[in-house]
């Protein structure tokens, strides 16, 4: 339990030397990395969000929390994989096409990670065509969009459409992001959400996953 | 009254003819846009709408020297991949006016910042202020009496340059990895900042404000902590800006975009006290709520929503009459609260100035006159963008 709590920590704290090697230590000493994952690991990304929500951690606060975190999943993941564990739900993540813009749409994968989703990263400047694909063939829930400026963000609608068009928008969810995104703009092009930060995507893309 | 007098006037709530009529610029498709509508090619576009002059900038340089060459390294049809004059590799569209994507810095950390950066941030670099006759010939426009222009005086950023060069994933890293590195970056640029700021103060140059550039803020507040803001940047503002007092420049101004709630008071404490553009955004800044609540200490500029210009014409005159009473006021210059994007059709930007010289500029007729658009030059639109093929 002693050992849970310090990984707590130092994923909280944004120590990543100490959040890996407790996780070593916690796997050489026999736990259950599910059990790391789960109890440890995404309850301190999900004390980040909150104290990010709260305003007491801002961007450098996430970033080195997330950076911890991943040094912790680099040593379970193999793990996880050999014991066919399932993530929390998987997630398409893109910049919308004409949109080069990637901080905002890292900052989101990240924190899914973090929040036990599996992301897949489609870049930037993505069509709809390529999204419809990753639905098709990749098995994803969340389809997650982000745009920075004000004459791409219509590219969201165009990949909604498009998802419509080819039959698959029933597979999945959709939820949006970035600077000039409101959540009446959301509800215009039939999006299933929007988050206004990173850690609200985590939020918004848990509630998607436990109505689906 | 002429844009010096009424731009120090504006910002020293002291009696003026008007207020400025200014603008932020546009984006580079909105002239092209525009052109279609009947825009002139190749005009001016201060000169065709009829507006106050913008300001213009004096001073050495306060940033790299010598820049990084700035190289294309690979073609890649609509985009290339190029070094920056900052370091910085990105990809960048060749045709479209978006902000380019990082994909690797040459400033990493200490290693990199002692070969790369630091040689090109000395204070004492003759080579960051021209030779000496043309400098002379530059003092002299800058002190001209006669001068009918704002002069702002280039004061640099502490972290939005820092920033771009690191990234702001690895530049949150070395806060917390090297916190020694990261308060040596921001004194050093403070330190350059300094330099060129006594030099040019010095020579008798007496700029209407001091400008500097940070844009550390986003949609959900600022990009570092108003604690560590505190802590490393403000010690080092208040630096240049006592210095600045020194010499009597009492309007320094900051640009940045994004949700600045957190920080305004921040600089203001630190004598930055004119907060620039004034976003809007989906957070909804307001210039009359910022002065509201700091009173006329804060000077203003922006806070005109560009997105409302295209919108219903009644939505441009509501907004221009419910800013007209901080307007008259003072201390507050009123312009779009960035550069305006393409969507907004040329008429109803033609429609906001005259608005605008209306009500804000009281209706004289020393504002230039707005250009004229000839209907039968109007051609039909064409595609706009990339995604909508």
């Amino acid at each position: 339990m002693d050992d849970l709590k310090q990984l707590f920590d130092a994923i909280v704290e944004g120590d990543h030397h100490a959040a890996k090697s407790l996780t070593e230590g916690a796997i050489v000493a026999g736990a259950n990395p599910k059990v790391l994952l789960d109890t440890a690991m995404i309850p301190a990304m999900d004390e980040v969000g909150r104290r990010f929500e709260q305003g007491e951690y801002f961007v450098p606060e996430l970033i080195i929390s997330a950076r911890a975190m991943k040094a912790g999943m680099a040593v379970i993941r193999p793990l996880l994989t050999a014991r066919a564990d399932k993530p929390a739900g998987r997630v398409a993540l893109a910049t919308v096409r004409g949109d080069l813009h990637d901080i905002g749409k890292n900052l989101v994968g990240t924190m899914l990670e973090g929040g036990g989703f599996e992301v897949v990263d489609l870049g930037v400047d993505v069509g709809p065509d390529k999204i419809v694909a990753a639905v098709k063939d990749q098995n994803v829930d969340i389809v997650a969009l982000s745009a920075l400026l004000t004459t791409t963000i219509a590219g969201m609608k165009l990949t909604i459409d498009k998802l419509k068009a080819e039959g698959v928008r029933d597979r999945v969810k959709v939820i949006i992001g970035g600077a000039p995104v409101t959540q009446k703009f959301a509800n215009d092009i039939g999006a299933d959400g929007f988050a206004e930060t990173a850690s609200g995507a985590v939020v918004l893309a848990r509630s998607l996953m436990a109505g689906a | 009254m002429n844009a010096r007098e009424r731009f120090a006037a504006t910002m020293h709530y002291q009696p003026r003819d008007r207020s400025p009529i200014m603008d932020f610029g546009f984006w580079d498709e909105t002239l092209v846009i525009w052109q279609e509508q009947g825009y002139p090619a190749g005009s001016d576009p201060d000169s065709f709408f009829g507006m106050d002059p913008q300001w213009f900038e004096c001073g050495g340089i306060v940033g790299l020297w010598p820049a990084f060459p700035d190289l294309v390294l690979k073609d890649q049809g609509e985009t290339e991949v190029a070094q920056q004059s900052d370091g910085v590799i990105v990809q960048r569209g060749k045709f479209l006016g978006t902000i380019p994507r990082h994909i690797d810095h040459t400033l990493k950390d200490r290693d990199s910042w002692n070969k790369y950066f630091k040689p090109r941030l000395r204070d004492d670099d003759p080579l960051r202020f021209p030779s000496e006759s043309a400098w002379t010939m530059l003092v002299d426009e800058w002190t001209r009496p006669t001068r009918e222009y704002p002069l702002f005086i280039r004061a640099g950023s502490l972290y939005g340059v820092a920033r771009n060069w690191f990234g702001l994933e690895r530049i949150s890293e070395v806060i917390y990895d090297d916190r020694v590195l990261f308060e040596e970056i921001v004194e050093t640029l403070a330190d350059v900042v300094i330099a060129s700021l006594e030099r040019t103060l010095a020579a008798g140059v007496r700029p209407e404000a001091a400008s500097m550039w940070e844009d550390m803020c986003y949609n959900a507040g600022p990009l570092i902590s108003p604690k560590l803001f505190k802590q490393v940047l403000v010690p080092h503002y208040r630096r240049i800006t006592d210095l600045l007092c020194k010499y009597g420049v009492d309007i320094v101004f900051v640009d940045c975009d994004g949700k600045i709630d957190a920080l305004a008071p921040l600089w203001l404490d630190a004598g930055v006290n004119t907060m620039f553009p004034i976003e809007v955004g989906t957070w909804h800044a307001d210039p009359i709520e910022f002065r509201r609540k700091y009173g006329k200490d804060m000077r203003l500029i922006g806070g005109v929503d560009k997105h409302l210009l295209a919108g219903p014409l009644e939505g441009i005159t509501r907004e221009i009459e419910r800013l007209a009473p901080l307007v008259e006021e003072g201390g507050y210059i009123p312009t779009p609260d960035h550069r305006v994007p393409p969507d907004v059709p040329l008429s109803h930007y033609i429609f906001y100035l005259n608005e605008a010289k209306r009500v804000w500029g009281r209706g004289l007729d020393n504002c230039g006159p707005t250009g004229h658009v000839d209907p039968s030059a109007v051609k039909p639109t064409t595609k706009r963008f990339s995604w909508e093929s």
